[in-house]
């Protein structure tokens, strides 16, 4: 009889919740823990991508340079300076497009999707 | 990666699928609406393993994060609780490997009855009998404590168990056996007749 008794008291115990607890706001935490982290990657990737599309320029320009034609390089600089205004223009565009792709667009649909 | 605000989200009565769905497709609410709906399971296998309440956070926020990252491998072969409570389990077990040096992977029942022998009768006189079971349970080895909180706990079958800690079912049975008949072993040299009448009221009562 005892014997019984003490195995369903023990199982009950077992049953029993331990006393450990998180705080109210653990979920909210860790989502936002969760989206800073993943903000941080997004950016360093972002940032190494433009770097290496510079990088990768350059390596052509000087390339071009010192490996395949001197003059074709030259004369392609001599063409930037003689016409810096419409050279100004495009890249304004190119970064104006850039922006609105990466930035804006990003914006607006997090904005349409919070309502 | 975007947050949305928890009105903006119907998950509560989403299955897992649909959940999971929802996350992948970069819902942090649904994310949220996952961690709320499992932090009791983790809380319990962590809180149970680890036994030091200052961590739990620490090491929980660390099982969730693991399950966001990899939510794209799961796949439906078992329950998505099985799944989380396997890395609330790796998880807390790789921490006791890590910060608790000499913790028992492989349980002895006699260093078990060494420790529980250090409260003695005396001791159990002055508090309750229920509270000195559960100090009691506690103190079990881990990988008893970890099958006890999957069975009883959160009723895993025995199958389940298996996948979630890679002992096998025998195994998981003898653990279930051996903790019980320690704590038995125990029980049986400070609880006399009348104690156990009152603890008996008193577990009826709940």
């Amino acid at each position: 009889m005892k014997d019984k008794e003490l195995d369903q008291i023990i199982e009950k115990s077992f049953s029993d919740l331990p006393d450990f607890h998180l705080s109210a706001d653990f979920a909210q935490r860790v989502t936002r823990t969760i989206v800073q982290r993943g903000q941080w990657k997004t950016d360093l990737i972002e940032y190494l991508s433009i770097t290496g599309i510079l990088v990768f320029l350059l390596t052509i320009a000087s390339g071009t340079y010192y490996l395949v034609n001197k003059e074709l390089l030259l004369q392609i600089f001599t063409f930037v300076s003689q016409n810096v205004v419409p050279v100004i223009l495009i890249v304004f565009l190119l970064n104006f497009i850039l922006f609105t792709d990466r930035v804006l667009l990003r914006l607006l649909f997090s904005r349409w999707n919070r309502t | 990666m975007q947050l949305f605000s928890a009105n903006g989200c119907q998950t509560s009565s989403m299955n897992d699928s649909e959940l999971i769905n929802q996350i992948l497709n970069g819902n942090m609410n649904a994310f949220t609406f996952l961690v709320n709906r499992y932090q009791k399971l983790v809380v319990h296998i962590t809180g149970r393993l680890i036994q030091r309440q200052d961590e739990l956070e620490d090491v929980c926020q660390e099982v969730f994060m693991k399950v966001y990252q990899n939510l794209g491998k799961y796949r439906n072969e078992c329950k998505l609780s099985t799944w989380i409570a396997t890395i609330a389990y790796n998880t807390s077990i790789n921490y006791l490997r890590k910060f608790k040096k000499g913790v028992e992977v492989n349980p002895d029942d006699s260093v078990a009855l060494r420790n529980m022998a250090d409260y003695g009768s005396a001791d159990y006189e002055q508090t309750d009998l229920h509270r000195y079971i559960r100090e009691q349970i506690e103190k079990l080895p881990v990988e008893y404590l970890t099958v006890i909180t999957l069975f009883h706990l959160e009723e895993f079958s025995y199958q389940e168990i298996e996948q979630i800690t890679g002992m096998p079912e025998g195994t998981v049975k003898s653990y279930l056996f051996r903790a019980k008949a320690i704590l038995k072993e125990k029980l049986k040299f400070v609880v006399d007749q009348e104690s156990l009448k009152m603890m008996k009221d008193i577990t009826n009562e709940r």
